[in-house]
């Protein structure tokens, strides 16, 4: 689809009608508006995790804790949750900061570069791994895995195949990380994977399989996410040279432009849940077994809820949107995606203040299954002689 | 001006702290520190306090005024 293809459909299906039933697969419910998407994120004891894809009622895996609901949820959030709190970020800043120097400094000569293939894939790849003390020289490697697992995941049938692939090369890192870690009579120093080995839930050590589990899901999530984000904000800087110049003289907006992105570019095109029990929800009867997608894509930009909903407003306050979900699924990693996707915008703008789109096709995405993202963002730039 | 965050509603997303951080900060996990209890805001923080309760997803900040 076109860049912004999703947004458009996400606005056309809000204005449209505030609940559809989509027939697709079993059948489920859409709801394209801000209550009704709060009040999903709103009642977990209503709306289960136990599948979070709609057209998919009974999922064959089982992320954890993605999938998991109270109490056992928190069981396991607690665990890595002190991971990527906003202190363990702070005390990272440094590596984040010299990690995304590198890749500017590195990209700047050139004049040009493909914005995803140069930067939004291996800038927040590499600190992620630094982070959990996984190798960061597999920088790479990730990015192909994650790549392909999300460009099947979308659905086309070409891509299962590699799809399938790139998450059994997944496991197979974390297997060998774990083999490797399992024998240590103390958890290795920041090292998430040595961490999980040495943690309980419920008075009983993990599982290997809840270990890989986890360390594959933080994988897939944590990575694809930032990528699609920073495609959108490196393409609205590109477009708009008043708002590079403001980030760059008022520095301190640089989180309320990032909060601004997160909703008005929302890369999860919608949410999905399953009904627990039987009730009435905004309008419709809801049976236990069913599933419904919550629009979040929708919800960001309604007019409804929303001063100037479908305007972007650099600074905006207020900004309580669901671009990181809500309740208690909300994502894990916001605090880390939030300073990586900062200071991306404030290193990049240091050295390279004033950049164009560097074609004339229309830009394309992928989304729908997966999270909404920029297929290619070629930039280019003047270099100083 | 009294500040109160709403202990279950509050699931950690640090927008309250970040644009009021002479009022509020974090704990361990990420929650604000203050999460289950109410505090009284000093009257040169009301705007701050105001921006932290409508930048919360969980609309888990409720302000009381005296």
């Amino acid at each position: 689809m076109a860049a912004c293809g999703y947004l458009q459909l996400a606005d056309q299906l809000r204005e449209g009608a505030p609940v559809y039933f989509n027939r697709y697969a079993q059948g489920y419910w859409i709801f394209s508006r801000h209550d009704a998407v709060r009040d999903i994120y709103k009642n977990p004891e209503l709306f289960s995790s136990e599948s979070i894809t709609p057209w998919e009622p009974d999922p064959a895996y089982r992320f954890i804790p993605t999938q998991l609901d109270a109490p056992e949820h928190l069981k396991y959030r607690r665990i890595v949750n002190p991971w990527f709190s906003p202190a363990r970020v702070d005390a990272v800043a440094g590596m984040v900061h010299d990690v995304c120097r590198k890749y500017v400094q590195d990209v700047a000569p050139r004049g040009r570069c493909d914005f995803v293939t140069t930067f939004a894939l291996q800038y927040p790849t590499e600190v992620f791994l630094t982070m959990i003390g996984a190798d960061p020289e597999k920088t790479d490697s990730f990015v192909a895995w994650v790549e392909d697992f999300f460009k099947g995941f979308g659905g086309d049938p070409d891509g299962v195949e590699p799809m399938l692939a790139a998450l059994a090369s997944i496991r197979g890192y974390w297997e060998g990380a774990v083999a490797d870690r399992r024998g240590d009579p103390e958890p290795r120093e920041g090292d998430l994977a040595s961490h999980l080995i040495h943690s309980a839930v419920d008075d009983r050590p993990l599982t290997d399989t809840e270990i890989l589990d986890m360390l594959v899901v933080l994988t897939l999530a944590g990575l694809d996410t930032t990528r699609g984000t920073l495609g959108y904000i490196f393409w609205h800087l590109a477009q708009h040279p008043d708002h590079r110049r403001r980030l760059i003289d008022e520095p301190e907006l640089i989180p309320y432009f990032v909060e601004e992105c997160t909703r008005y570019y929302t890369i999860i095109f919608g949410d999905g849940r399953k009904v627990a029990h039987d009730a009435e929800f905004h309008g419709a009867s809801l049976k236990k077994g069913e599933m419904v997608y919550g629009l979040v894509a929708g919800a960001n930009r309604d007019p409804r809820y929303w001063e100037r909903a479908g305007e972007f407003v650099l600074d905006r306050k207020k900004n309580n949107h669901f671009g990181f979900a809500s309740g208690p699924h909300r994502c894990l990693g916001m605090h880390l995606a939030r300073r990586e996707l900062a200071v991306g915008v404030e290193e990049w703008l240091k050295v390279i203040p004033d950049f164009r789109v560097d074609t004339d096709q229309p830009l394309m995405e992928r989304g729908g299954g997966s999270m909404t993202t920029l297929l290619e963002l070629p930039l280019a730039w003047e270099v100083a002689s | 001006m009294r500040l109160s965050v709403d202990a279950d509603a509050c699931t950690g997303h640090g927008r309250c702290y970040r644009v009021a951080s002479a009022l509020l900060t974090f704990d361990d996990e990420g929650y604000v520190s203050v999460r289950g209890q109410a505090i009284d805001v000093p009257d040169h923080l009301r705007d701050a306090a105001e921006e932290a309760a409508g930048t919360c997803p969980e609309l888990a900040i409720s302000l009381l005024d005296d």
